[in-house]
């Protein structure tokens, strides 16, 4: 039992959580905020650019392989069910509780970026769970609830300690002549209570031996003391500055209305309105793939950043 | 247009509500004085309660992390059962992937917990059958209020037809979520209890 993560060489993996972490929610801000396809389209080529320059491209593709069946019932469900849209494309017969199928290009496009944005999401959800650690990010929150990330903490630990004890337990039980895997179904119950009363009893006894252990070492005696630092060093704040002006720039296109694309009832033609910012955003979100590539051609790079 | 924009966010939206729905109840209980005994057991059983998920995590809907969490949140009281329902469905999915999901099971298993802290209120004993048909609901609680979030978050357009659709589709999952539990409860729920009040009180005892 480990957790997905797993921590490789690059630049993605030098930066501090709380830096990917900030990259990673601008980036699911902006994926919700926007519909207009060739916003989304840029988000789905930075996110991909990111997964590939943080080396998970094949964890990726597991991702990818969930999401596609769910996208293309998303546009299936939509060209089917919305009938407004004027290029109608197909028209079909009567169906029982759909009514006449009617299928127009609106429909399909809207479905589509609506699948866009869900793949999106799921691949930062994947660039998330592949390069923050969990231990880390967990300790960025320490300082508004102490208590509760302790117990966080304490629960991840006691996972692959659970698993460990369902063994030995089994293999006791074994030891003693109880057929685990034979018989009936309600034998197999009737076996199994047993384990998991076992399980459960002897996890709660040691919780409480762990409570006096930390109760003499003085947990919540008074302020709590840190073992750990992560500093930040130049790289970070050099990408934590470009990712606060992409969001700016982000939320200057949306609050200007151009982030939206009007779907129905005729496709309006997708032109950008602002290149400026179009481009300061995509500059901003693409520097850390940038850095990372600069860090492996120059190790002078490397030293200074 | 503020029609409009509201519909395009509704997942935001919503993802947001729950966030700071989860933060306050966190919030109330790290106000509160609670001894190193309390926590410990808590992280113990969230993750007892995540750990069971790993084993039927192929069969999707039968979860006994429900009925453990349940079975927590009945002897000892509505907070701990929150606190331990939402952080197992937290801790569980650092192992089996995170997902905009997460707060959602966060807030359903937390309200599970909490619902059978209000049953097991200043009761002594551990009614079977009352508990387990209120397991059995919370199976179809917990489903309907995913529905929430498989509708708004996969299907388009948000509609009444494609929203009875989404809860017709869900129906037979919930129902063996619901099965799970009786089962569970039945099985499991004479010994968790007394295990678990044997440490209550000795958690009263001690503190």
């Amino acid at each position: 039992m480990k957790y997905l993560y797993s921590e490789k060489n690059n630049f993605i993996y030098k930066l501090n959580t709380s830096t990917v972490v900030f990259f990673i929610f601008t980036l699911f801000l902006l994926s919700l905020i926007f519909t207009h396809p060739i916003y989304l389209g840029t988000l789905f080529i930075i996110t991909t650019l990111m997964i590939i320059t943080s080396g998970n491209w094949l964890e990726w593709k597991g991702y990818l392989r969930l999401s596609i069946p769910i996208v293309i019932m998303i546009i299936l469900v939509n060209s089917i069910f919305v009938k407004t849209g004027s290029n109608v494309i197909y028209q079909g017969p009567t169906l029982p509780f759909i009514g006449r199928l009617r299928i127009t290009l609106e429909a399909l496009a809207y479905g589509g970026a609506m699948g866009l944005r869900l793949i999106i999401i799921i691949s930062l959800f994947c660039l998330y769970t592949y390069t923050v650690q969990p231990d880390k990010f967990m300790k960025l929150f320490s300082r508004f609830s102490s208590k509760i990330i302790f117990i966080v903490i304490l629960s991840i630990r006691l996972f692959p300690l659970l698993i460990e004890d369902y063994k030995r337990i089994i293999e006791v039980q074994k030891t003693r002549g109880v057929k685990i895997n034979k018989g009936k179904w309600i034998d197999k119950i009737k076996n199994a209570l047993p384990i998991i009363s076992v399980l459960l009893l002897s996890s709660l006894e040691r919780s409480f031996e762990q409570a006096e252990s930390m109760y003499a070492r003085g947990y919540g005696s008074g302020k709590r003391s840190i073992y750990q630092k992560d500093i930040k060093r130049r790289r970070d704040y050099i990408i934590t500055i470009s990712t606060i002006i992409g969001l700016a720039s982000g939320l200057c296109i949306f609050t200007a209305g151009q982030g939206s694309y009007s779907y129905y009832p005729k496709l309006s033609n997708p032109s950008l309105l602002d290149y400026r910012l179009y481009s300061i955003l995509v500059i901003t979100m693409i520097l850390p793939a940038i850095l990372n590539w600069g860090w492996k051609k120059w190790p002078i790079l490397k030293s200074k950043i | 247009m503020i029609t409009k924009l509201l519909e395009i966010n509704w997942v935001l939206v919503s993802f947001v509500i729950i966030v700071i729905i989860i933060l306050l109840m966190f919030r109330k209980y790290e106000k509160k004085k609670s001894d190193t005994k309390e926590i410990a057991l808590i992280g113990t059983m969230a993750a007892i309660a995540g750990v069971s998920r790993i084993p039927f995590a192929v069969v999707m809907s039968v979860q006994p992390t429900t009925f453990i969490v349940m079975i927590t949140g009945y002897v000892f009281g509505s907070q701990t059962g929150f606190i331990v329902g939402a952080l197992s469905a937290l801790v569980s999915n650092f192992f089996l992937g995170q997902g905009p999901w997460t707060p959602w099971q966060m807030l359903c298993w937390g309200m599970c917990g909490l619902a059978a802290g209000k049953l097991g209120k200043n009761k002594k004993e551990l009614n079977i059958i009352l508990f387990a048909g209120i397991s059995a609901f919370a199976g179809y609680f917990f489903g309907w209020t995913m529905n929430i979030w498989h509708w708004l978050g996969f299907v388009y357009p948000l509609t009444l037809k494609t929203f009875l659709a989404t809860y017709a589709a869900s129906f037979p999952f919930d129902t063996l979520h619901a099965v799970g539990n009786i089962a569970f409860s039945i099985i499991f729920g004479k010994s968790f209890f007394l295990i678990l009040l044997r440490f209550k009180k000795r958690l009263v005892k001690s503190s």
